[in-house]
């Protein structure tokens, strides 16, 4: 069959498309270079990464770098600080965010159009401004160096009562009527009904949370002043050349293999659930 | 039945216990450290001693500070820099994928994954790119004629090789919203317009543009926001040297008070910076209101 055909067939492509349609791919793939270029350069010998000439495949492998990383720093501690810190973090706000997201939008009491109100308010501080102060309060309650320092500032992320909120405005109020004729309170309707059917919002609040967490740089940079305690971005962050020592040392290939480490996590939520991901970010946005 | 519809509904007691769970740690680490901090930009306090009452003493040694006023003249180099950069890419990475040509999906995943990961990656990645002897990116310039450039290294280059790789990592979210933006146009205009023999640059120019302006008008306003806040890329990459050249209002607030220990003074700047963040925000939410009237 004429391929030409086939795709003005199947997808409204004229003959002058095909051109455009080649450099964007093209373009798309440039993009993601920088990714290619970092697990090149992490699986290379360090005396082959400063080379005058550019090899994108080595010419050959080595795994020692990832050895290196793991058994010469304490990758595998701010590994899971990170996934401790990450996890009951988002847990507690994708929980907490649901059971408020249901209560502004679906119960009626005193106080609801303020805390909206303050709730997205708040969206135009960021944590930057405030981060400092925040710092010597926890210093000054002895919690400095501590997981609960680390998680509970991340609770309070509006982003998740908003999409919950939205979520629960347009639940079919039928559902929730017969439930209360059967006598149900909220409680019941919230954990029997409304959660259960929430899944498209909880997917995305859950997986945009975590990577926001685990990605988390500026409040564990502050909050965290022992090597036993950091979090990988900012463990890792020390193999710079300007700010950190490692790497002056050990040169990019070790740099390289902490980096790809660091992003596995957060880089297979995302093409996993890449729909989930991307509808709840447009979504989520559009209205902050 | 009447009079039952007009009383107001009951009120849902239960409703304290649902928002409580999420408004303690709200106002406990997103409300109180904001009144904490405008308290202390009042305030001189180091590491000793009581803070103690200075008026608005710290917001003029911040004035009269040259780093300081370095940083604010930076993070506007670096808006004229991300801003348009994101904006461009965005929607033409937005227009092309909506074609939703064969392996569109796959230049979507391509164009969004620099968004996903964290700054350490970015920072880190970049760093090693825009290296000025064994860089790629040098590397392939060599092939235009172009001289190796000190992309991180010198006071003329480093807020733009900062900036460069900003755009790299944030236009994923411009990309996805302007597209979000564009599924949202009607396909009947488009009908329309190609009925009244419309060229493909008119139904740009007259269709999407139009009613893409909401969309791309926030997406300006939250990019300027995140700009006027950048300080991980900054810290990982250049420390917001060499000589200051790429230094960011947070880089500033962190030097002076966790590396100083001048809190009241961090303070005062960081009351700065948010009154430019919510100048920005009032200003760009008055121009959208006033074009789409």
């Amino acid at each position: 069959m004429n391929p030409l055909a086939y795709l003005k067939r199947e997808y409204g492509m004229a003959v002058g498309d095909i051109p455009v349609w080649i450099v964007g791919l093209a373009i798309a793939a440039l993009w993601i270079m920088p990714f290619v270029w970092m697990v090149s350069t992490s699986l290379k010998y360090p005396g082959d990464v400063m080379t005058v000439d550019i090899e994108w495949l080595p010419h050959r492998v080595t795994f020692q770098n990832y050895v290196d990383i793991f058994t010469k720093y304490p990758v595998w501690r701010w590994t899971l600080n990170s996934i401790i810190v990450a996890v009951s973090a988002t847990f507690l706000c994708v929980m907490s965010g649901a059971l408020a997201g249901y209560a502004l939008a679906r119960m009626n009491f005193p106080g609801r159009r303020l805390l909206f109100v303050l709730y997205v308010a708040s969206l135009m501080v960021p944590i930057e401004v405030y981060a400092v102060p925040m710092l010597l309060g926890i210093i000054k309650v002895g919690w400095a160096n501590t997981y609960q320092a680390l998680i509970l500032p991340s609770v309070g992320n509006v982003f998740s009562v908003l999409i919950f909120r939205q979520f629960f405005l347009t639940f079919p109020r039928d559902l929730e009527d017969a439930a209360r004729i059967d006598g149900a309170g909220h409680g019941l309707i919230f954990w029997k009904i409304a959660l259960p059917l929430a899944r498209a919002p909880l997917i995305a609040a859950t997986i945009i949370i975590f990577v926001l967490n685990w990605n988390n740089f500026l409040w564990p940079l502050l909050a965290v002043f022992k090597e036993e305690m950091k979090t990988l971005p900012v463990g890792i962050a020390a193999f710079t050349p300007i700010s950190g020592t490692a790497t002056q040392l050990e040169g990019f290939a070790l740099s390289m293999a902490g980096v790809t480490v660091l992003c596995i996590p957060s880089v297979l939520v995302f093409l996993i659930l890449q729909r989930y991901f991307i509808q709840g970010i447009s979504s989520g946005a559009l209205r902050g | 039945m009447l009079s039952y519809r007009s009383q107001k509904p009951p009120v849902d007691w239960a409703a304290y216990a649902f928002v409580a769970l999420f408004t303690a740690p709200f106002l406990l680490f997103n409300i109180a450290p904001i009144v904490f901090t405008a308290y202390l930009s009042f305030m001189k306090w180091g590491i000793f001693g009581p803070p103690k009452y200075v008026g608005v003493d710290n917001y003029r040694k911040a004035l009269e500070n040259d780093q300081i006023l370095i940083s604010f003249q930076n993070i506007l180099l670096y808006g004229l820099t991300i801003v348009p950069g994101v904006l461009v890419l965005g929607l033409m990475a937005a227009l092309y994928v909506n074609n939703r040509w064969p392996l569109s999906s796959v230049a979507r995943v391509c164009f969004f994954s620099p968004y996903v990961v964290s700054a350490t990656v970015i920072g880190l990645v970049w760093v090693w790119i825009l290296d000025t002897q064994f860089g790629i990116a040098n590397h392939y310039l060599g092939y235009l004629g172009i001289d190796n450039i000190p992309w991180l290294t010198s006071t003329d280059w480093s807020l733009y090789g900062v900036g460069i790789t900003s755009i790299w990592w944030d236009m994923g979210l411009a990309f996805v919203l302007i597209l979000a933006g564009l599924q949202d146009i009607p396909g009947d205009m488009y009908d329309a317009a190609e009925i009244d023999g419309a060229t493909r640059w008119q139904r740009f120019r007259y269709v999407t543009l139009p009613m893409l302006r909401p969309v791309l008008s926030m997406v300006i306003t939250l990019q300027l926001i995140a700009t006027l806040r950048i300080f991980s890329q900054v810290y990982v990459m250049t420390s917001g040297g060499p000589a200051s050249s790429s230094t960011s209002v947070l880089y500033e607030i962190y030097t002076v008070a966790i590396r100083n220990q001048k809190f009241g003074l961090g303070a005062a700047v960081s009351m700065m910076l948010f009154v430019v963040i919510l100048l920005v925000t009032f200003l760009s939410r008055r121009l959208i209101r006033e074009q789409s009237t």
